[in-house]
């Protein structure tokens, strides 16, 4: 990896997540900190990425290392836990039953996605996957059901679905503006996390692979 | 050679973005005023309007309070400035000052203002030098705001409507 990319890129786009995270665009503007659950998932996402190749720590610091490039890399892994903390804190719907089912859903993915231990690229897709759909279902589909403007119709049937569930499906009104910052968030977020230092050499994974290849050698071709 | 600079100086600008992110979710900037006033404020370098001050505190002293308040605010659009908070607190407090009852809003807001100069005044204490005040240090202020917002028996005494404003 390019002294550029750890010392500059991968810093800066984190820490803007950082920053864009935990804005909360109401009546006012307030920088929210992360909930303690988001360290949790913050922590798991990090273990994931380690596990699955995606990220390799040691090529971040390392005794080998020079005390600066070591420096370079330790804001590298603050930044990126602050940005997982906020991000997922961002996704997670601030309150009811959404908060409740969004946060065990994504307790649930991150620890199937430790155990299952995918190569980088299921992991890149699956994380782009799993927070493109918490980005849609908090900004897109409830602010929709919480939105105050709305047709007569929209009215009753949100005021029907919200006594239906005991009012916990509604949330506090965004800004039309959270939106779009969400948006811009996790995409910097993504971008960030495929410009980590992967594993220069998953010796587990071939390990595995020239494994199955043996087996695979071994089985009889009955086609012919 | 290059990739210690490159390395030293992505540090370093790190290091202060990270304490710039800090220090916003910390301080809680609702406008880009607040924010360039704090930074302003941060390095010794922040300054009020004076000419908006004077006109405040002309308001003021002609009791014309919400145009006083809107002068002060202009004169402090980063809030830094704990005199300039103290004369807002103050003027929400005599808006707010009643003979028979207190606009409880108004000192809300006051109270609020008070809280601010406190913050921002060296360790904590903060005398204005204005001899047309009863009320000289934030403390005094704060306290009567406090008192003014505290439901309690005294505040059904009949003799209380002969207590002046201060």
């Amino acid at each position: 990896m390019s002294a550029l990319r750890e010392a500059i890129v991968l810093p800066f786009l984190l820490l803007t997540v950082a920053l864009l995270a935990g804005a909360d665009i109401g009546t006012a503007v307030a920088l929210v900190p992360p909930t303690v659950f988001s360290l949790v998932l913050a922590t798991m996402l990090i273990v994931a990425l380690v596990r699955s190749g995606a990220f390799d720590p040691a090529r971040l610091m390392h005794g080998s290392r020079p005390p600066l490039a070591n420096a370079n890399g330790a804001i590298v892994l603050a930044a990126l836990f602050a940005a997982s903390a906020q991000l997922l804190a961002m996704l997670t719907p601030r309150s009811g039953l959404p908060l409740f089912f969004v946060d065990v859903l994504l307790f649930v993915l991150l620890l199937n996605t430790l155990v299952s231990e995918p190569d980088r690229v299921r992991l890149l897709r699956s994380l782009a996957v799993t927070l493109g759909s918490a980005l849609v279902l908090k900004f897109v589909v409830l602010a929709a059901v919480s939105s105050p403007a709305g047709g007569r119709m929209s009215r009753v049937m949100i005021a029907v679905f919200d006594a239906a569930t005991f009012g916990s499906i509604t949330q506090e009104a965004h800004a039309p503006a959270s939106g779009y910052l969400a948006f811009l968030a996790t995409a910097l977020f993504l971008v960030a996390v495929a410009l980590l230092p992967p594993v220069a050499y998953p010796a587990r994974r071939m390990e595995l692979e020239a494994r199955r290849r043996t087996e695979l050698e071994r089985v009889p071709d009955r086609s012919s | 050679m290059r990739e210690s600079v490159v390395r030293g100086v992505g540090l370093t600008a790190s290091l202060l973005y990270a304490a710039v992110v800090g220090w916003l979710y910390i301080s809680q900037p609702q406008t880009v005023a607040h924010v360039t006033g704090g930074f302003a404020s941060m390095v010794g370098a922040y300054e009020i309007d004076r000419e908006a001050f004077d006109d405040g505190l002309r308001f003021f002293r002609r009791g014309q309070y919400v145009e006083a308040r809107a002068s002060f605010a202009r004169a402090d659009t980063a809030e830094r400035d704990a005199r300039t908070q103290f004369y807002i607190a103050y003027a929400y407090y005599r808006q707010g000052w009643g003979r028979l009852y207190n606009d409880d809003a108004l000192f809300a807001q006051g109270l609020v203002a008070a809280d601010k100069a406190i913050a921002l005044a060296p360790n904590g204490r903060l005398v204005v030098d204005d001899i047309e005040l009863q009320m000289r240090s934030a403390d005094e202020l704060r306290a009567e705001l406090q008192r003014g917002l505290t439901r309690e028996a005294d505040d059904f005494n009949p003799l209380k409507v002969f207590r002046s404003r201060k």
